[in-house]
């Protein structure tokens, strides 16, 4: 029976580095707990980026999270990427290195999303196979996520959780538990958001991911622009109840607002991990987004800086 | 019916979600049915409904955020060219290159790195562009468009590439204490960051122009002009400097690896001063390039 987060250290509640809020932290130094970066904003920057990415570093636990390891593709694992998430993370000292069950594109192109897999045997043993390779490869903790989804595959032999959960144990990985998406997926696909994550080998969860998203009324899609609503908080009692409690993560992606408001929206993970700690309903359920606006999970990109 | 490989699923999809024409120009493409043969009333073989949305409408928000969210990254790269063309016709012109040059890196910073060839390889012939009465390889507004997008792609590859930020650089002091008979055969040694551009368009006055230009004004687009520009980074932030066909001649030979003898000699050919005239204006741009950082040192031969 692995450890409670496979032995990891839980690292409180963090914040997901975003370059509109370089600025502040470095004159500020506010107290988070810790930073996750999206790993393809820093491996190749040899400018702002990355410097902001070492200092960084040099004051706060650092996790990396990648959004084009594509471990679902049946094309081949590009080795040179891994090779820079491996020396990004010796640079950074990165705590574990995370990416997302899914795959981004096949014969070479990358549509940049994270498309779903469908649940099979033949796609579970094609993943299982990569993770252990890779991480055999980057010598560092690893750790899965499970995406927000849109369609499901009439394939699919096993629920996502069944998935996830025989991954994890046959690749011996960890799991990143994206909470919002949880809910995102469960309401897209009709299935119930509390099954999901009571599902799950708790033990291999190192990590939660918390974010807003857009409801469409017919369908939510996972847009990390907005506060953490009250149903996803309460999946998250649940999870920190189930786990004992992991390294918690905030995503702030679009219409990003003043970093002490990111930071103290995850600061709310605190009233829900004690049973004495009730706080009103702040937000409940997002008013749905008007047909016809373009909503969309958001890139993660940092803009040049010019006189 | 049997399980489908997981590669001709990826590749099925792939297919539909990215084709110009929506899901089901997508389900109906010759590379979509050559993979699984189905009409779009069958999608749901392949894809499962939910309670609320049909197979097309769920796989259309794939298809939906494939190209809104790649589109949004190349305005994001060229916004200038955004607002020079609108945001209309940006638009076309970036969805008819996403399907000419799809993303094929990891990271989205190479996704407008072929937008220029692109825009040059689909350029109107000139009489198309500018009227009957132009002539065959005359410049003409896309070259503008070219000119600007080479512009501002080059601005990000600035900001983002190798740079000297805590590096020890040439100093107007150490300059001065090198031995005079020796300056000829010297070689300056430019930071990496420093870039020099030659354009047909103004590009760069028009860029600071719609920089400083208001909520929905828009400046006009400049008459051809030949612009010579240096691009560097300082405190990662770049910077633009103007230049003189004299000047860009030399940095242009500097950046070669040519000594400084040989650099002002290509000035001298095309400045049109004398040497009087000339050394007096080598000395003010030497000392503005040294304080700006142009040079890293200056070597011996």
């Amino acid at each position: 029976m692995p450890l409670p987060r496979l032995g990891y250290d839980n690292l409180g509640l963090g914040v997901g580095l975003r370059s509109t809020h370089f600025d502040y932290i470095l004159k500020n130094q506010p107290e988070v707990d810790w930073f996750e970066v999206i790993s393809e904003n820093f491996i190749d920057s040899q400018g702002r980026p990355r410097y902001v990415l070492q200092q960084i570093a040099e004051r706060y636990p650092v996790v990396m999270h990648g959004v084009s390891l594509s471990i679902g593709s049946t094309d081949p694992l590009d080795f040179e990427y891994l090779g820079k998430l491996k020396r990004l993370a010796r640079e950074t000292n990165a705590q574990w290195i995370s990416d997302h069950l899914c795959w981004t594109g096949i014969l070479g192109r990358n549509t940049h999303d994270l498309l779903p897999v469908p649940f099979t045997e033949a796609t579970l043993r094609h993943v299982v196979e990569r993770v252990r390779t890779l991480q055999d490869f980057l010598e560092r903790p690893f750790v899965l996520e499970n995406p927000s989804s849109y369609i499901t595959f009439q394939d699919s032999t096993m629920d996502e959780w069944e998935f996830i959960s025989r991954m994890a144990e046959e690749a011996d990985c960890g799991l990143l538990l994206d909470v919002n998406n949880v809910y995102v997926s469960s309401f897209n696909h009709d299935m119930d958001p509390d099954q999901f994550i009571r599902s799950l080998p708790h033990e291999r969860i190192v990590q939660f991911h918390l974010a807003g998203h857009a409801n469409y009324t017919k369908y939510i899609i996972d847009t990390h622009d907005n506060h953490v609503v009250d149903p996803v908080w309460e999946l998250y009692r649940t999870a920190h109840q189930l786990t004992g409690g992991v390294s918690t993560l905030l995503e702030w992606d679009a219409n990003i607002p003043p970093f002490p408001v990111v930071h103290a929206e995850v600061l709310k993970a605190k009233r829900f991990m004690g049973e004495h700690l009730e706080p009103a309903a702040a937000h409940p359920e997002t008013e749905p987004v008007l047909a016809g606006e373009t909503v969309f999970h958001p890139l993660h990109q940092i803009l040049a800086e010019v006189e | 019916m049997s399980e489908r490989s997981l590669d001709v699923v990826q590749r099925w999809f792939q297919a539909v979600v990215t084709h110009p024409d929506g899901v089901e120009g997508g389900v109906e493409s010759e590379e979509a049915q050559r993979l699984i043969r189905l009409n779009r009333s069958e999608l749901e073989a392949v894809i499962g409904r939910s309670r609320n949305l049909t197979a097309a409408e769920r796989m259309g928000i794939y298809a939906n955020a494939y190209y809104a969210r790649l589109l949004e990254c190349l305005a994001s790269f060229f916004p200038v060219l955004q607002k020079a063309l609108g945001a209309d016709v940006f638009e076309g012109f970036a969805f008819e290159y996403l399907q000419h040059y799809p993303s094929k890196s990891y990271t989205l910073d190479r996704l407008g790195e072929s937008f220029a060839r692109f825009l040059a390889e689909t350029r109107p012939e000139p009489e198309e562009a500018d009227g009957e009465d132009s002539q065959a390889g005359a410049v003409g507004w896309p070259d503008f468009l070219i000119d600007l997008t080479v512009f501002e792609w080059n601005l990000n590859q600035v900001f983002d590439g190798p740079g000297v930020e805590g590096k020890p650089l040439l100093t107007a002091e150490l300059l001065q204490s090198f031995p005079a008979e020796r300056f000829a055969e010297a070689r300056l040694v430019p930071v990496p960051c420093l870039r020099l551009l030659a354009f047909r368009f103004p590009v760069n006055a028009y860029y600071t122009a719609a920089r400083h230009a208001g909520e929905g004004e828009e400046p006009p687009i400049p008459d051809p002009a030949p612009e010579y520009v240096a691009l560097t980074r300082r405190d990662f932030v770049v910077r633009r400097f103007p230049l003189m066909p004299a000047q860009h001649a030399l940095l242009e030979k500097t950046l070669a690896g040519a000594p400084v003898g040989e650099a002002i000699a290509a000035a001298a050919e095309i400045s049109g001063l004398d040497d009087e005239a000339l050394g007096a204006e080598l000395q003010a741009w030497f000392r503005l390039w040294v304080a700006e950082g142009f040079f890293q040192s200056i070597t011996s031969p």
